[in-house]
């Protein structure tokens, strides 16, 4: 056991005009020999301690210090001691340590009771404390009254008040109530002892409920599960109404995700490499592209698979007097197409595998399924190659038109500059190409009428007539490397001396983005010069292309019909790109 | 044109308002001075005693809770409470000290000790506002409840000396008054000295707000309820 200490408990004055003292004694008596122990008092202005004058009034351990010895606001300072030692000290002032008695006379009467008799209002009194002198106003009480039912274990409290009434509503009359009443000083934080517990009883005085017995709660079940089946019954109305405007209003509909330029149901229907050239493409795309429905229609059928009847339909229409409408803007255009913009046009590509762009890719997609289709793309079969030629123009114009206008000036100008174009060698070209505008894979562009429509040249087989079908017997040429050599190509077309060698060129010029490698053009500037100048020998190469004019910006290129000399075999050392100067150096 | 006649009325509602606001001079109180709108009113000492008594209470606890809040901020642990026995400046003024002295007491008498205590306490109060807000991170609900203890001291003295005027019969006796020189404590270097100083004085202030209660108490249960409050 531990040695406890007498110890002074607490100090109180039930009303400020007296007080006392309590004590513990410890178990110090039981240790030692027991000796006497005494409170010891001192008022703060006195200089000697004096012995409690009341030991009997409280109770035992107690010491009770009467009126005459209170004084209300001075300072008091007790210690309990034995004779040798002093055990504890407390210091305090009258005025705090102030805890009232307990109301007294507690009482309740009935107000009214509801109309079902469920409920009813009582009305709670009490007196004061008769020791706190409240009506000399001396002491200023403030009582807290807690209710609850006889089988509960939780206290209900109300707030704490002045008055010696309060009301208490909403009783269940059915139930019996305990009530309790504590008082404090109006000033204080503490409260006295609780008063005695008042009972309520309504069947006392004749109210009592006896068949109330059940609790009338709200029925919230009832609530909840009426409140989802009238909400499923109206959502499920709502659905299958067959208004539209009701049902948009409350089930708005889900966007589905659009692309501009994108034919939904390519995305549903379209092989994965033609979507991801498509998505490729549109990875920076410029919507001011495809507020042109011909834009999108025109990527459309360069992107589907080949389809003869889309594409005579669309040569023909290309290739027409008479359809101006889809061509004035297809000639026009110098602008960057869509496709265009994911070759970046100032990137110095060299590597021209055809992975690398999206134009490589759809091209070489294209080339390589004409190519499966047909023995010979290079020796094009007249009748093999309508759906061909109407990818060739669409290349074709793709590759004029996405080139920006600076580069075409910077591109084009030399040769427009240097070159001149017997025009009329054009127009028989244009003449006779009509007849045989779908045959070829690729047509190269002869000229744009200033009308804007793009006139295509098939190539020397429509200026030469039908040429020998006689397949290139040397397909060396990789199908995976886009990029032809000059040499390779030249070999085909000296085998098939009318043949085209346009993809040729249709890989070197989308690799530089648009515009065609000088080389290439001199090789068709070339041979379209050997072609008009003089009966084609078979060791000439054909003349695809032929070099541009006039930049008429924007409406369009006139191309001539140049005969150039043919490249030097500098020329023919690389595959690559003929640069300007070596370029000058050939022109007349 | 049925907005704009709305925002005349609504003009002219203001115009009533602002007018009606400046005529009777009334701003937001909860007691009006003269609800008879007679030109020598006077409010009864009822009304005095009541107002009176709301200002004391409310001093009161005020000062309670700041001794209350300084003792749990700075007080824990320093062992002030020890040294609590203190005494206040206003010791020096016998006031009465117990329920039978203040019954016997002449109400005229109190009325001046009431009085004399409250201007005691007039420049205490100025300093400790002023003096608090040099305490190093004080709660801001310290600093608030001193400001407003000494306006509402200030106050009360106002309805005091009016209910003195009212009630008292012969001439006005000497002021009582106590000098308040605990100052130079309260501006102490080291922290734990000042500390105490506004112990104590906060301590003294609860003490004697206490006592102006009560004694306003009593005297209103006397003199206008005939000791049956």
């Amino acid at each position: 056991d531990l040695l406890q200490w007498p110890q002074i408990s607490k100090c109180r004055s039930p009303e400020m005009e007296t007080f006392s003292c309590f004590w513990t004694a410890g178990n110090f008596y039981n240790l030692t020999v027991p000796t006497m122990l005494q409170l010891l008092y001192k008022k703060s202005n006195e200089e000697d301690w004096k012995e409690c004058p009341d030991y009997i009034t409280s109770g035992q351990n107690s010491c009770y210090f009467n009126a005459s010895y209170t004084s209300v606001w001075t300072p008091y300072c007790v210690q309990l001691a034995s004779k040798n030692e002093v055990y504890d000290k407390k210091c305090f002032s009258v005025d705090e340590i102030v805890l009232p008695d307990p109301p007294v006379h507690l009482n309740w009467t009935l107000l009214n009771t509801s109309q079902t008799g469920i409920h009813g209002d009582i009305q709670v009194r009490w007196d004061p404390p008769p020791t706190a002198d409240v009506r000399k106003g001396w002491i200023t009480l403030e009582y807290e009254l807690q209710y609850k039912e006889v089988n509960e274990t939780k206290w209900k409290e109300l707030k704490p008040r002045l008055s010696t009434m309060v009301p208490l509503y909403s009783l269940k009359t059915a139930r019996d109530y305990e009530i309790r009443i504590r008082s404090r000083q109006r000033t204080s934080e503490k409260f006295g002892e609780f008063s005695e517990i008042l009972y309520v009883s309504f069947s006392q005085i004749g109210i009592g409920c006896d068949h109330c017995t059940e609790e009338v709660e709200f029925p919230w079940f009832l609530v909840v599960v009426f409140g989802v089946c009238g909400l499923a019954v109206t959502v499920i109305s709502i659905m299958l109404s067959k208004q539209p405007r009701l049902k948009m209003l409350i089930f708005p509909p889900v966007p589905v995700p659009k692309i501009k330029g994108i034919d939904p149901d390519l995305l549903k229907k379209g092989k994965l490499d033609e979507v991801n050239s498509i998505l490729a493409c549109h990875d920076n795309y410029k919507t001011q592209l495809y507020i042109d429905d011909l834009w999108v229609e025109f990527i459309e059928l360069d992107i589907e698979d080949p389809d003869e009847k889309n594409r005579a339909s669309d040569t023909d229409r290309l290739l027409s007097e008479d359809h101006l409408k889809s061509h004035s803007s297809l000639g026009a255009k110098d602008d960057d197409s869509g496709r265009a913009s994911c070759c970046e046009p100032d990137i110095p590509e060299t590597d021209f595998s055809a992975s690398d762009t999206c134009d490589a890719t759809s091209d070489s997609d294209q080339f390589k399924k004409a190519a499966e289709k047909e023995d010979d793309l290079l020796c094009l079969d007249g009748q093999d190659n309508d759906e061909s030629l109407p990818s060739l123009a669409n290349t074709n114009l793709q590759r004029q038109h996405r080139s920006t206008q600076s580069e075409n000036s910077h591109l084009w100008a030399p040769f427009g500059d240097s070159v001149e174009s017997p025009r009329p060698s054009v127009h028989t070209q244009i003449s006779n190409q009509n007849s045989l505008a779908s045959t070829d894979f690729y047509a190269q562009v002869s000229d744009i009428t200033p009308a804007g429509r793009v006139v295509l040249s098939p190539g020397q087989k429509s200026k030469l007539g039908r040429a020998q079908r006689e397949g290139c017997t040397e397909q060396n040429f990789t199908m995976d490397n886009t990029y032809f050599c000059e040499a390779d190509v030249k070999k085909c077309i000296a085998v098939t001396s009318h043949e085209e060698n346009e993809p040729r060129v249709q890989e070197q010029g989308y690799n530089e983005d648009g515009y065609f490698t000088t080389e290439s053009l001199t090789t068709t500037v070339a041979n379209l010069g050997a072609s008009t100048a003089a009966p084609p020998s078979s060791e000439m190469p054909v003349a695809d292309y032929t070099s541009i004019h006039i930049v008429q910006s924007p409406q369009g290129l006139v191309l001539n019909a140049t005969a150039l000399p043919v490249p030097d075999k500098e020329f023919n050392v690389s595959c690559g790109y003929v640069s300007t100067d070596q370029l000058n150096k050939i022109m007349p | 044109m049925s907005t704009r006649g709305a925002s005349l009325k609504g003009l002219l509602l203001a115009a009533l308002l602002v007018s009606h606001m400046l005529l009777t001079k009334e701003g937001v109180t909860s007691m009006p001075i003269c609800p008879n709108g007679s030109v020598n009113c006077q409010l009864s000492l009822e009304e005095l005693f009541d107002r009176a008594v709301k200002l004391s209470h409310y001093i009161h606890y005020l000062s309670s809770e700041m001794f209350n809040e300084f003792d749990e901020r700075y007080a824990q642990g320093r062992g002030f409470i020890a040294k609590a026995v203190n005494s206040c400046h206003t010791a020096s003024l016998t006031t009465p000290e117990d329920k039978e002295q203040a019954q016997q007491i002449h109400h005229e008498d109190l009325l001046n000790l009431i009085l004399g205590v409250l201007r005691s306490w007039n420049d205490p109060l100025i300093h400790l506002a002023s003096e608090v807000q040099r305490i190093k991170e004080a709660p801001e609900t310290i600093l608030w409840k001193a400001v407003e203890i000494e306006e509402q001291n200030k106050r009360l003295l106002e309805g005091m000396e009016k209910i003195v005027g009212r009630v008292h019969s012969g001439e006005v006796e000497n002021e009582i008054y106590t000098p308040w020189d605990g100052l130079p404590s309260l501006q102490l270097a080291d922290e734990d000295s000042r500390l105490f100083a506004f112990y104590n004085l906060l301590h003294c202030l609860r003490r004697d707000s206490h006592k102006i209660d009560n004694y306003l108490k009593v005297l209103k249960c006397r003199l206008i309820h005939d000791n049956n409050c």
